[in-house]
């Protein structure tokens, strides 16, 4: 249920950050770029410098709140941490590097495991943080309109817009009914929280598809014809500013290329 | 089963990407056809895709990367074919790692694959085989919902036992499907008797666009379109 919400507060994030004004094409040219070279790195090294990069960009040069960026990334943070850990632990087996007790079984732990752990966990950090940086700074419909000037079929487009705009309804027709249901006690126990929850994802569907349906007919209404007109005022990419993103990624790759053979262990 | 962003090494995300792409441009084909002879199919699209979002939205955490949740897509392919199911799921993908920074841009191919093919395809085909074997339409219902969500994770699985084998890749495989298993089985059960409802709603209401769409046959589909008349 929150994580819809959750969608919800990105997309304001997105519309009312301090960055909202500059060009989209250079956002998603630089998220796109660090993305790539956090995904390609093969040590540790540049994946934590594209971390620190975006975070400061994001908290202040975008001015979003530091206490929802960490929200948001506590939770992934957690589970790659474990992910890492299990991947430490049991995914090794050239040198050995240290033997544990688990529960009084002997465990050897390998010192390629404990590298790909820790490789993995900062390469998921890095990737995160990029991904981060793109969400909250650039809206949905920049990134639609980018992409239609990039040629994707027209089809595509027009239904990417208007599940965007169901998501939302989805929402607010959920959480109407979940308040709704909590309030007669609807899930005051497991059981009753399992028959609420298919009730409301059952009514959720029939009521959404009703209002999609008398949106159609407005929309048809009033001209529809297969396309949806958005106004494109979007600011133009500067120049500088591209060169310098493209700049600042052949430094980082170069640094990956020369960190290519640190080993943690 | 959202693989997270980043979690996948070199090789392996632009692999998914690259079998990913051919069946969605596919897809993507038939839809524009579809969306061309049925205009009027275009709200249930929409729903359809924003059902996915949030269906695979109510998630538990699985500590392998990646996370639990109904799928939602094998009941789009049971009503739309499994083809258009596979661009709804990458449309509904894309706004996940957007909207929810669940699952990433990256790691797109891989879920689309999962998610978006497998999931579709093998829930289509049960659905066609059931209707064929004249198995009752709620069971081939339920089979198709079911099975299509446990075999998008059996795909996550077989995914990162790829990425990360380990010593071999069928331990690395059982490892991570066993973790998946705990708390999928039940899901894909739920997931499956919910689609009986929906599926039940969508015949009686939309019977007479989904028989025309060839999507029910036409003995449930002109006896559904009646009574909602």
């Amino acid at each position: 249920m929150s994580h819809v919400k959750l969608s919800a507060e990105i997309d304001r994030y997105a519309y009312t950050n301090a960055l909202s004004k500059s060009s989209p094409t250079t956002k998603l040219f630089l998220a796109l770029s660090l993305l790539l070279l956090s995904v390609m790195s093969p040590s540790p090294i540049v994946p934590i410098s594209i971390f620190l990069t975006s975070t400061v960009l994001l908290l202040s040069f975008a001015k979003i709140p530091c206490r929802f960026y960490l929200r948001l990334l506590w939770y992934p943070i957690i589970i790659v941490a474990v992910t890492c850990v299990i991947i430490a632990f049991f995914f090794g087996y050239q040198e050995p590097f240290t033997e544990v007790n688990l529960l009084g079984l002997k465990w050897t732990v390998f010192k390629d495991g404990i590298t790909l752990g820790f490789t993995t966990f900062f390469r998921v950090l890095g990737a995160l943080s990029s991904q981060f940086f793109l969400v909250l700074t650039t809206p949905m419909t920049s990134i639609i309109l980018i992409l239609r000037k990039a040629r994707v079929p027209k089809v595509l487009i027009e239904t990417s817009l208007l599940i965007y705009r169901y998501i939302f309804v989805f929402s607010e027709v959920m959480e109407t009914m979940h308040i709704a249901q909590d309030l007669r006690l609807g899930y005051s126990g497991w059981l009753k929280k399992l028959r609420s929850m298919s009730m409301l994802i059952g009514n959720l569907f029939i009521r959404t598809l009703e209002q999609g349906e008398r949106t159609f007919t407005a929309m048809n209404a009033r001209g529809y014809d297969g396309n949806i007109r958005v106004l494109e005022d979007q600011p133009k990419p500067s120049k500088t500013a591209l060169a310098a993103i493209t700049l600042f990624t052949v430094a980082l790759a170069i640094a990956a290329y020369l960190t290519m053979n640190i080993r943690i262990v | 089963m959202h693989i997270m962003e980043g979690f996948l090494p070199h090789p392996w995300w632009e692999i998914w990407f690259a079998i990913s792409a051919v069946i969605v441009i596919f897809g993507i084909y038939k839809l524009s056809k579809l969306t061309k002879k049925f205009p009027e199919a275009k709200p249930l699209l929409a729903v359809m895709g924003a059902f996915i979002f949030v269906l695979s939205a109510l998630k538990l955490p699985s500590v392998t990367g990646s996370c639990s949740h109904p799928t939602g897509s094998g009941l789009a392919a049971v009503v739309l074919g499994p083809a258009i199911a596979s661009v709804l799921s990458t449309i509904v993908l894309l706004f996940q790692a957007l909207l929810l920074a669940h699952g990433g841009l990256t790691t797109l191919g891989a879920n689309i694959f999962s998610m978006g093919i497998v999931g579709p395809f093998v829930g289509y085909a049960l659905w066609i085989a059931s209707k064929k074997a004249r198995v009752p339409t709620s069971a081939g219902v339920f089979l198709a919902v079911a099975l299509a969500d446990l075999s998008t994770y059996v795909t996550t699985s077989v995914q990162l036992a790829l990425a990360f084998p380990g010593t071999s890749f069928a331990d690395s495989f059982i490892t991570f499907g066993s973790i998946f298993a705990v708390t999928q089985i039940p899901l894909a059960i739920g997931e499956g008797i919910l689609a009986i409802f929906l599926f039940d709603f969508l015949a009686k209401y939309k019977g007479k666009l989904l028989s025309s769409m060839n999507v029910i046959g036409l003995r449930v589909g002109s006896q559904s379109s009646e009574d909602a008349e």
